[in-house]
């Protein structure tokens, strides 16, 4: 494997989507050439500083609780339109938003 | 009541996220929660946030970068796309309507005048003394970078290397191709490097200044 063959693998590489055999050729070529080596491992520093910097999104509790409580709330309002639910509540919560 | 995440829908969550591709079983899954949504189950509801409010989140929360607006933005779009979904007959393409509301959404809020604040991320501010200073410096230097790249970079970056989400799915939310996406990631990552390189010799020369 040359240089210009490993460029086209390299974020493969780095994201192990390489099949073993192709993996192995590139591990010895790294062995052997400083320019490539240094390349692989500037792009893996950059993306475990990504990964340290930036937290996943996760959507608190409180928001889903909030969110699946509105949905529902709209949802008895859109799909029940009936002025008098089955329980005799009335909805009160009508469906509003803007398209 | 039947749980309908954990008993047919287990396989998608990995680690309390939203995990992978969609695939042929997970449509015909999220079509039999459109179906019993559309004959009135509220419970069909539930599952249907449950199993997309990661990826919705995740998306408007790093394109945004306000945990606010990422709320905000999340509801919505379920609204609306439940909304069309309730007044449709046939197999109709939920999560295609989600994520292209999401976007729109995401689109609309962009273009109104606002700060952009970069918030710290949570485990720095847990961490103290003088590693933290130093973290949160690095971390605040990796993040103005990634604020700075174009919009779709910084999308396929934090979707694909932060949540770590498989191509074809990130391919889906950004509406392209899965060799663009690639494509589009691998050019990402060397962007970030180079500004990163250029914020760190600019620091450093600012650095220097001060001792002069």
């Amino acid at each position: 494997m040359n240089c210009d063959e490993l460029k086209g693998l390299l974020d493969l590489y780095l994201d192990g989507e390489l099949p073993d055999e192709t993996a192995r050729q590139v591990d010895r070529h790294l062995m052997r050439c400083q320019p490539c080596a240094y390349e692989v491992r500037t792009l893996e520093q950059t993306r475990a500083l990504l990964r340290e910097a930036v937290a996943p999104a996760e959507a608190a509790p409180a928001f889903r609780e909030r969110a699946t409580a509105r949905l529902l709330d709209a949802f008895a309002a859109h799909l029940r339109p009936a002025p008098e639910a089955a329980d005799g509540r009335q909805w009160t919560l009508p469906f509003l938003r803007e398209e | 009541m039947e749980n309908v995440i954990t008993k047919e829908g287990a396989a998608r969550k990995v680690g309390g996220r939203a995990a992978g591709i969609q695939t042929h079983q997970e449509t015909a899954y999220e079509q039999r929660l459109v179906a019993r949504f559309q004959a009135g189950e509220p419970e069909a509801l539930g599952s249907l946030f449950d199993l997309h409010v990661d990826r919705v989140f995740a998306y408007a929360r790093h394109l945004l970068g306000s945990r606010e607006d990422a709320e905000e933005v999340t509801s919505e779009a379920f609204l609306r796309a439940f909304e069309r979904a309730a007044g449709f007959r046939g197999e109709c393409p939920f999560r295609g309507w989600l994520f292209g509301i999401t976007r729109n959404l995401c689109r609309d809020r962009l273009r109104q005048p606002r700060l952009l604040l970069l918030e710290p991320e949570e485990a720095e501010r847990r961490a103290d003394g003088g590693r933290a200073a130093a973290q949160m410096e690095t971390g605040a230097l990796v993040r103005q970078a990634v604020a700075e790249l174009p919009e779709d970079y910084r999308l396929v970056l934090t979707l694909c290397d932060v949540e770590e989400w498989e191509a074809r799915e990130v391919a889906a939310m950004l509406e392209k191709s899965l060799p663009a996406t690639k494509s589009l990631l691998y050019r990402a990552r060397r962007a970030l490097r180079a500004r990163l390189n250029e914020l760190w010799e600019e620091d450093e020369e600012e650095g220097r200044g001060k001792r002069r």
